[in-house]
């Protein structure tokens, strides 16, 4: 740490006194002064020096220490040739025993230069000089130890503060790091959650949006999941998404698996070339999934259903793949489950237009854009108009007129279906009774009935006070209801056709012979017309000799006898040729109705027939 | 993923830190111009800090001492701040070598320079913790690596209570270190009172200690002696540290100036 003296020139002094010095300090040629001066010199330095820095020594051995020292000083006094480097040596000394200050220093100068000849009786030739000398090199020893000190305890301070600032950056990063990764994955199974999906999906579209590339993303739900959930926990249900979440990462290889939330999960298939791409993915996730889970000791077997979109980047967003790929994932479940759909964007289109048709339904009700038309059903005897059949139909203010096919199941799902039948039965209701009141020739109106109009209650107050309102004679109106709505049908619904019955409506079975055609109710319900499927009808197109022809011809015949016997009329539909109502009167059916008897016209035009 | 565990969030160097101006009040030049023009303003106020200082260190090194004489072999040394001269191993290695030291601070600067100064030294640590969380002290790894708690330890917590603010509870703190410890350990504690000075002197000694990585929380001799709960004091008790078992009569001569009361106990 000190430099060696001696190679360093001292600017005042003679070069003599430099070459001449010892290597070794000449412990034998000055004098020893072990007297009782030298301890009461050393008690004095001492507690001159106390308080200055801080010693870690007891005030006996600081003395012990400083005694060493006294005798050095005295010999360094008295060296022949006078030594500059004991000087140095003794300074230095100090700073190493941690006397270390400007005023140790000073008071170490100061208590020499007063006690030490003194204290310890010392005499002899130029002593004031070499004294004084003597002094100046330990000052120079000193303070170069002091600077030395000061400078290295000011790098080692530095680099702790480097090195202190260096691990706090590091941690810094590293905890940027894991709260990157804890905000892109999901705690439970640590995939990639929603968030870092979405940014990849995204980062797709970013690079590939302008190029031909495609990709695919599998929509991954389990089936059942919320009944492992609800029987055995939902701590079971977190072992088994983990362990779902592992087989899937292992089964798609390096594909991103991402955790959506609950039991979703979805796979980004990046750059696929064709479709098959992806469902061999898909095909992978479902094997993986449908592997046994062990948790908590049991084997846990679950299946996963899958929406699968595949198409090319350019012309999308990452929104409507998502989108796409949730629909999917909604038919593979309603088609069974344990199953991938891949997406269809015809079935898409037929779905986005049943759903804007359903939900515009209500107020098209209300701003009465429906209406009906009236199909003739004629007698096979003589031709006269006995009712017309009211069908509705939607004077869509976009899509034109709309006829029931279009419609009547959307408003089954939804439930509209009794209010749009209430309406329809109304409104027949009315042009019913402006027949009567235009004709004694006036049709009876037949009217479809729903099952679940037929299952609600309020059936037969509202036909009743539709009758008194109208003033309809009940004879004028035949519900038709169809005859799986009657083997589906709980006894109140029997009571509810009963009690129509009762009050002199007629009742038709609609599309007889097309159900299980149970003939047993036939025997209770009070129904008093069949309506003959036009699947029968169809055969009776063909010439009567083609074996098909003859076999539904005979079915009907039958059909008609049986009707008969039972005291029911029975009335063909979809009756499209004169042949064909030759054939049917010639069996003895009682009406027909179709194209050939006329399409579903107008109220107006059912005017002009009366 | 798992932080080093004695970084800190931030390192702030431009703030004058109290562990460095304590090195500079005992003479040391591990400090930097913050630390000195803040040390300045406090010899200002009061300027016996120095001896206060080494008065406070000269304790440490006594009591060290004793409680090797004592049988201790195991030192947890809570606020060590800056290694400087005369520390706590080098005290008790000196006379048993197989002591084991475990130094922490929460000064991240001082922990990295004791870090420096320890390496080499397999029996002794650093860790970077705050003493208002004993329990991560307690339940360090390499605290546990050097201090073996079923045996006796000397627990050091010299000059550090008074940056503990009376909500953080100290007395709480001490009583849960005090837990750790077996029969046979002891409890060496020195802290800065508010006696023996004017409020004049204590109010400037405060506004530079606010100014500082840790603000002043003086205590009086009664609070100080209920540090030691559940610890059998040693002679002389608690005492001003110039006064604890000194090494010549003359060591101090105005004790009652010297602000640190102290004192160690045996954990019976």
């Amino acid at each position: 740490m000190i430099p060696d003296p001696d190679a360093m020139p001292y600017p005042l002094a003679t070069p003599g006194y430099e070459t001449t010095a010892p290597a070794v300090p000449d412990a034998g040629g000055g004098r020893h002064p072990q007297s009782p001066g030298l301890a009461i010199f050393a008690r004095a330095w001492a507690k001159a020096v106390t308080g200055t820095s801080y010693l870690p020594v007891t005030p006996a051995q600081l003395e012990e220490f400083l005694e060493g020292l006294t005798i050095r000083l005295v010999e360094a006094l008295y060296a022949e040739p006078f030594s500059l480097r004991r000087g140095y040596q003794i300074g230095a000394a100090l700073v190493g025993a941690h006397i270390a200050s400007a005023e140790g220093l000073g008071r170490t100068i100061e208590v020499i230069e007063l006690h030490l000849l003194r204290d310890l009786g010392l005499a002899g030739d130029n002593l004031r000089d070499r004294m004084a000398r003597l002094l100046g090199c330990v000052a120079i020893g000193y303070t170069r130890a002091l600077r030395d000190r000061t400078l290295d305890e000011q790098e080692s301070i530095r680099r702790a503060a480097m090195v202190a600032r260096e691990h706090a950056e590091q941690a810094l990063r590293e905890s940027e790091a894991r709260f990157r990764h804890q905000a892109t994955h999901d705690p439970l199974t640590d995939l990639p959650n929603r968030a870092l999906f979405t940014e990849r999906l995204e980062a797709v579209f970013d690079r590939d949006g302008a190029s031909g590339r495609r990709l695919g993303v599998c929509f991954v739900d389990l089936d059942g999941f919320k009944m492992v959930n609800d029987t055995l926990g939902h701590h079971a249900g977190d072992l088994l998404l983990t362990s779902v979440a592992a087989k899937l990462r292992r089964g798609v290889g390096e594909h991103l698996v991402a955790r959506m939330g609950g039991d979703e999960f979805v796979i980004l298939v990046e750059d696929t070339t064709c479709t098959d791409d992806v469902l061999k993915v898909a095909d992978a996730a479902l094997a993986a999934i449908s592997e046994p889970s062990i948790v908590d000791g049991q084997e846990l077997h679950v299946s996963a259903s899958i929406g699968i979109v595949e198409r090319p980047v350019a012309g999308t967003t990452p929104s409507e793949v998502m989108r796409a790929a949730d629909i999917t994932l909604h038919w593979a479940k309603s088609s069974g489950k344990s199953r991938w759909e891949l997406f269809d964007p015809e079935r898409n289109e037929r779905e986005v237009t049943r759903y804007a048709l359903s939900s515009a339904m209500p107020a098209a009700l209300e701003r009465g854009e429906f209406c009906l038309d009236y199909q003739p059903l004629v007698s096979l005897c003589d031709g006269r108009l006995l009712g017309v059949e009211a069908l509705v139909r939607w004077r869509h203010p976009k899509l034109g007129v709309l006829g029931p096919d279009k419609f009547i199941g959307l408003a089954e799902e939804t439930g509209l279906i009794v209010r749009l039948g209430s309406w329809v039965l109304a409104e027949a209701c009315r042009q019913a009774r402006h027949w009567i009141d235009l004709s004694p020739k006036a049709p009876f109106v037949s009217v479809n009935l729903a099952v679940r109009q037929v299952r609600g209650p309020g059936l037969v107050n509202e036909v009743t006070s539709l009758l008194r309102e109208h003033d309809l004679p009940p004879g004028r109106l035949q519900l038709e209801i169809t005859e799986s709505a009657m083997m589906n049908g709980a006894d109140e619904s029997v009571d509810i056709l009963r009690s129509l019955a009762d009050l002199g409506v007629r009742i038709a079975i609609d599309d007889f012979g097309t159900g299980y055609s149970n003939l047993s109710y036939l025997r209770t319900l009070p129904v008093c017309e069949l309506k003959v499927a036009g699947s029968f009808v169809e055969g009776l197109r063909a010439p009567a000799a083609e074996p098909a022809s003859l076999t539904d011809e005979r079915i009907l015949a039958t059909l008609v006898s049986l009707a008969h016997t039972l005291n029911l009329t029975v009335t063909a539909e979809g009756v499209e040729t004169a042949a064909q109502a030759d054939r049917l009167r010639a069996i003895g059916c009682d009406a027909a109705q179709g194209w050939h008897f006329g399409s579903p016209m107008p109220p107006t035009h059912v005017d002009a027939l009366l | 993923m798992r932080r080093p565990d004695w970084a800190p969030e931030t390192i702030d160097i431009d703030r004058p830190s109290a562990a460095r101006m304590y090195d500079y009040f005992l003479g040391g030049s591990h400090n930097f111009a913050v630390d000195r023009e803040a040390a300045q303003a406090m010899l200002a106020a009061i300027p016996e800090t120095p001896l206060i200082a080494q008065a406070n260190r000269a304790f440490l090194r006594r009591s060290v001492h004793f409680l090797v004489e004592a049988g201790v072999r195991q030192f947890l040394d809570i606020g060590s701040g800056i290694p400087t001269v005369g520390n706590v191993h080098e005290i008790a290695q000196a006379i048993a070598p197989e002591s084991t030291v475990a130094y922490v601070d929460i000064d991240p600067v001082a922990v990295g320079h004791s870090r420096e100064i320890l390496a080499g030294n397999d029996l002794a640590v650093a860790i970077q913790a705050d003493i208002r969380d004993p329990d991560r002290i307690l339940d360090h790894p390499e605290v546990l690596k050097l201090i073996d708690f079923g045996q006796p330890v000397a627990l050091m917590i010299v000059a550090v209570l008074h940056y503990v603010r009376d909500e953080d509870r100290p007395t709480e703190i001490v009583a849960r270190l005090r837990s750790a410890l077996a029969p046979g350990s002891y409890l060496a504690l020195s802290q800065a009172s508010g006696e023996g000075r004017t409020s004049a002197e204590w109010d400037q000694a405060n506004a530079v200690y606010q100014r500082t990585d840790r603000p002043l929380h003086n205590r009086g001799r009664d609070e100080i002696a209920h540090l030691f709960d559940g610890f059998a004091l040693v002679e002389p008790g608690v005492v001003w540290v110039p006064e604890w078992r000194p090494d010549s009569s003359h060591a101090f001569e105005e004790a009652e100036r010297a602000i640190y009361i102290g004192g160690v106990g045996r954990l019976g």
